[in-house]
């Protein structure tokens, strides 16, 4: 059927398309006005703005950690309220349901989970698979599991080390690579409790630099289109802009992902040795630009934070609200869960400016992502707001006034003017994502593009209009009407299939019978594991 | 060989699910009892919400609402069993660890960590005196930590105190070989289960390993009651955000461990419907007990006092399945072992919802 999204304003930064006409939809996809077209169907997207599908780089949706933290916090779910009735499982707060349909109101298509530890993949992707609507993908991790520490140890060749990446990439389904605080979470296990960029791992030797540019090298040379997704070290203690700011400087020219920079963006200026080092960062990010980052927002209010930092997690155990934790040493990096309140006190207004800073002074929407690290800086059901106070420094100003001035004192934030403009918010949340992420057929409503496609009520109240989308087609679809889901459907894992080198299969089988006391085949599964007549979206690797 | 039957006469497949979905739409409230898959429990689960229907675990729902508790209450430090293999220097069982658990111990028993030191493994065994121990082997023996006749809260609370330097009015058995132990243990690792564990020594185990924490390490392994219970349990968190005794009555997913209990729904009279998911034909019904059943079970005949009977096949038996390992501490894929055509126990339910008429969950 031939649709046609009438009188939108259209907003393409990557075709150039900016101003009212009209968009064609056949077969799924995005098609070229067609000469003689009567449509089958119209809808009206007059008084809209029409954009794609949003894409989210980084938000903990699904695997194991997520689901410990569902499990040790029933109580969090009214956090997620209010939902409409009469949907299948409407009512369940934070599932996998409702993720899809919240995500999609929002005129979100295709989400990253971020965190997958290789040993919980069939578990991450039979959740992703639960997830209605939206696309999914997932980055493995690495640089915590005693397989590549030995090798980078024992000096072993790049080949190998590239044979290596590319099996994990290849067996979890995965479309990139994360590194989260690389080495600690190894020497956690031998009772160390700090670690950063120039810590040696005990047993191994190896710094927590070195696996960050052996990974990096590795990944960039298998030609993963997504650059390394780096989680730094020492995420969230005073004083970590400088760990954030050598590893940028660490990326040397080669493309270098650093997630979530807002939690490494404190100094120790004031009284409380607490201060923002925003600014300095942004301007960094401003002159490196082999480096993209996301901002990992955080916004006021109850969540959890989930994260396979386990040494940071470990130490953030007092801190829990309610005060109850789950920390567990993972066959590489394990994870922790601390819930946590973000309240309009000094340290969390803090917190907040300096991730409006990071968004606000970073020049180039091409190279830094719209993120609040769900759940961990907030859930990402705060991104009405949060686009709010991107487009509309006023909304920023009467936020401010609220909080606390000794931290606002700290801060460029109350002096900064400018504003988002739909064109840049179209380059941040759909363009510049699947650039990252090497998917070419989406982000931009060119012909050929699958037709993910979100309109947009004009509406003085940003919130209002970018939180509930007036039509959101997935791979042509009208799945979202006025707000609400019309249509379910099921989505794809968006992933790499790097060929495995077999020595490295031999090698590997035997490792893990002799370390594990298991065969290789109890680590793997088969698609259809999945019980999805397509679970999974082929993505091609660099040529 | 026939497949179903309603009441003790053959049926068609068909036919039977239809009867079932006749049961459970006219019960004013059904309760599941679930011994199957991740996929099996991702059928019954969406079939509980369309019915109403609460889920529970089908074998020992106390162990496991015990071990859930400790994580929806509490929270804990847990350890993956690769991990445990491959550091624990001293391992500690908490108190009797189910059967299904043994294989592993003896495994750790002839192996030795190969990362985090070099010390061989210690085991001890905690609880009150005559706790039964997993085989070691080659006359191995676990060095036992009791405390007069204190039971394994009592025992744990004393290990707890000593190890903190405190007094405790009786010692426990063998402190100062463990507490040498831990002196120059790497990684100390605590097997632990809801199976003969209450809520109470699960607490008091994860009070001690966050106390030697402070310091050094340690770390909990959770060997679940069940398997396919902790699976389930996994699957209902994701699909409602709440493990099992969770249910639908509302219409929306209510967690409830003691409400939702489903042996006490039934003692009680609460529950008008059963439906039974098991690997194997389960046990009949009390004499007592007049409550019509569905019984989803690898059965060659009708099960005795059941309204329906559908036969299904094992998971990784005769079909595929993704099931809970604790041997991986995770989800694993297995393939059929001897494939047959007796259907998963999802295929069946799905069936059921099919004929249920409200509308499915897109599952
Ligand atoms: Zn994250």
């Amino acid at each position: 059927m031939l649709t046609r999204i009438a009188g939108g304003d259209i907003v393409d930064p990557v075709n150039g398309r900016l101003g009212e006409g009209d968009l064609w939809i056949a077969d799924g996809v995005i098609v070229e006005a067609p000469a003689d077209g009567e449509a089958g169907r119209t809808v009206d997207a007059s008084g809209c703005v029409v954009m794609a599908g949003a894409i989210d780089i980084h938000s903990h949706i699904g695997g194991g950690n997520v689901n410990t933290a569902r499990l040790l916090l029933p109580e969090q779910h009214s956090a997620h309220l209010p939902r409409p009735a009469m949907t299948p499982l409407s009512n369940a707060g934070w599932s996998t349901f409702q993720t899809g349909c919240l995500y999609a109101r929002m005129g979100f298509t295709t989400v990253v989970e971020p965190a997958m530890a290789p040993g919980a993949a069939l578990h991450t992707h039979l959740e992703l698979a639960d997830i209605p609507i939206i696309d999914k993908a997932t980055l493995v991790i690495l640089g915590n599991d005693d397989f590549l520490l030995s090798m980078i140890r024992d000096d072993a060749s790049a080949t190998m080390i590239e044979d290596y990446v590319a099996w994990t990439v290849a067996s979890t389904r995965a479309l990139g690579v994360k590194v989260i605080n690389a080495g600690a979470a190894a020497a956690f296990k031998e009772n160390v409790r700090t670690f950063s960029l120039d810590d040696t791992v005990p047993s191994y030797g190896v710094s927590s630099r070195r696996i960050v540019k052996t990974l990096q090298a590795a990944v960039d040379r298998l030609g993963v289109p997504h650059p390394l997704h780096v989680h730094c070290n020492n995420l969230g203690s005073p004083g970590s802009a400088g760990t954030a700011a050598a590893t940028i400087a660490a990326a040397e020219g080669q493309p270098l992902h650093l997630a979530h920079l807002q939690f490494y963006g404190y100094g120790t200026q004031g009284k409380r040795k607490f201060s923002s080092e925003a600014a300095r960062l942004a301007e960094l990010v401003n002159t490196t630009p082999e480096v993209t980052v996301d901002v990992g927002q955080v916004m006021f209010g109850q969540t959890v934070t989930v994260s396979s930092d386990i040494l940071r997690q470990f130490s953030a155990r007092g801190s829990a609200h309610p005060k109850k934790t789950v920390i567990h040493d993972g066959d590489g990096n394990g994870g922790g869960i601390v819930p946590y309140r973000y309240g309009k006190d000094f340290y969390g207004a803090l917190q907040w400016a300096i991730g409006l800073e990071l968004f606000l002074l970073t020049d180039d929407p091409w190279r830094v992502f719209f993120t609040t690290d769900h759940p961990n800086g907030a859930p990402f059901t705060a991104y009405p707001a949060l686009f709010e106070l991107l487009m509309n420094r006023q909304a920023r100003a009467e936020l401010i006034a609220e909080l606390p001035a000794s931290a606002m004192a700290l801060t460029t934030l109350p002096s900064i003017e400018r504003e988002y403009t739909f064109e840049e918010i179209a380059i941040m949340t759909r363009a510049a994502p699947a650039k990252l992420l090497g998917l070419s057929d989406r982000g931009h409503l060119g012909a050929g593009a699958v037709a993910d496609v979100a309109v947009y009520r004009r509406d003085a109240d940003i919130a209002k209009m970018l939180g509930e989308a007036a039509y959101v087609f997935k791979d042509g679809d009208l799945v979202v009407k006025d707000g609400a889901v019309v249509h379910y459907r099921w989505g794809r894992a968006l992933r790499l299939k790097p060929v495995p080198d077999k020595a490295m299969v031999r090698r590997l089988e035997a490792y893990h019978q002799q370390r594990y006391g298991l065969s290789l085949g109890w680590f793997d599964f088969p698609d259809t594991a999945i019980a999805r007549e397509q679970p999974f979206g082929e993505v091609p690797c660099r040529s | 060989m026939a497949v179903a039957w309603i009441g003790s006469r053959e049926a068609l497949v068909g036919d039977a699910a239809a009867k079932a979905a006749d049961l459970l739409q006219s019960s004013r409230c059904p309760v599941f009892s679930l011994d199957t898959d991740i996929h099996g429990t991702r059928a019954a689960i969406a079939l509980a919400e369309q019915v109403g229907a609460v889920c529970d675990h089908a074998g020992d729902g106390g162990a496991l609402a015990r071990e859930t508790a400790l994580f929806t209450d509490r929270g804990a430090m847990t350890i993956a069993p690769g991990e445990t293999r491959r550091r624990a220097d001293v391992v500690a069982i908490v108190g009797e660890l189910p059967e299904i658990h043994h294989e592993f111990v003896g495994e750790l028993a002839t192996t030795v960590p190969d990362l985090g030191g070099g010390n061989p493994r210690r085991f001890f065994l905690v609880g009150p005196a005559g706790t039964p121990a997993p085989p070691l082997g080659k006359g191995r023996k676990a060095t036992p930590l009791s405390c007069g006749g204190q039971d394994l809260c009592g025992t744990l609370a004393a290990l707890r105190a000593q190890c903190a330097g405190r007094r405790t009015a009786l010692p426990v058995s063998n402190f100062p070989a463990f507490a040498e132990a831990l002196e120059g243990a790497h990684f100390p690792v605590f097997l632990f289960s809801g199976h003969a564990a209450d809520g109470l020594a699960l607490a008091m185990l994860q009070g001690l390993i966050a106390d030697l924490n402070r310091k050094k390490r340690a770390s909990g392994l959770h060997l679940p009651a069940s398997e396919s219970g902790w699976g389930s349990a996994l699957v209902s968190t994701w699909m409602t955000g709440f493990p099992l005794r969770t249910g639908f009555a509302r219409g929306f997913p209510d967690f409830d461990p003691w409400r939702c209990d489903g042996a006490r729904m039934i003692a009680a009279g609460e529950a008008d419907l059963h439906l039974r998911i098991a690997a194997l034909a389960p046990e009949p019904p009390g004499k007592r007990s007049r409550m019509a059943s569905i019984v989803l079970a690898k059965t060659a005949g009708p099960a005795a006092g059941a309204a329906v009977t559908i036969a299904i096949g094992a998971p990784g038996v005769d079909h595929d399945a993704v099931v809970y390992s604790s041997r991986l501490g995770s989800l694993r894929a297995l393939g059929a072992r001897t494939p047959s055509d007796l259907p998963a126990a999802a295929a069946i339910l799905r069936l059921i919802a099919e004929q249920v008429g409200s509308e499915a969950l897109p599952c």
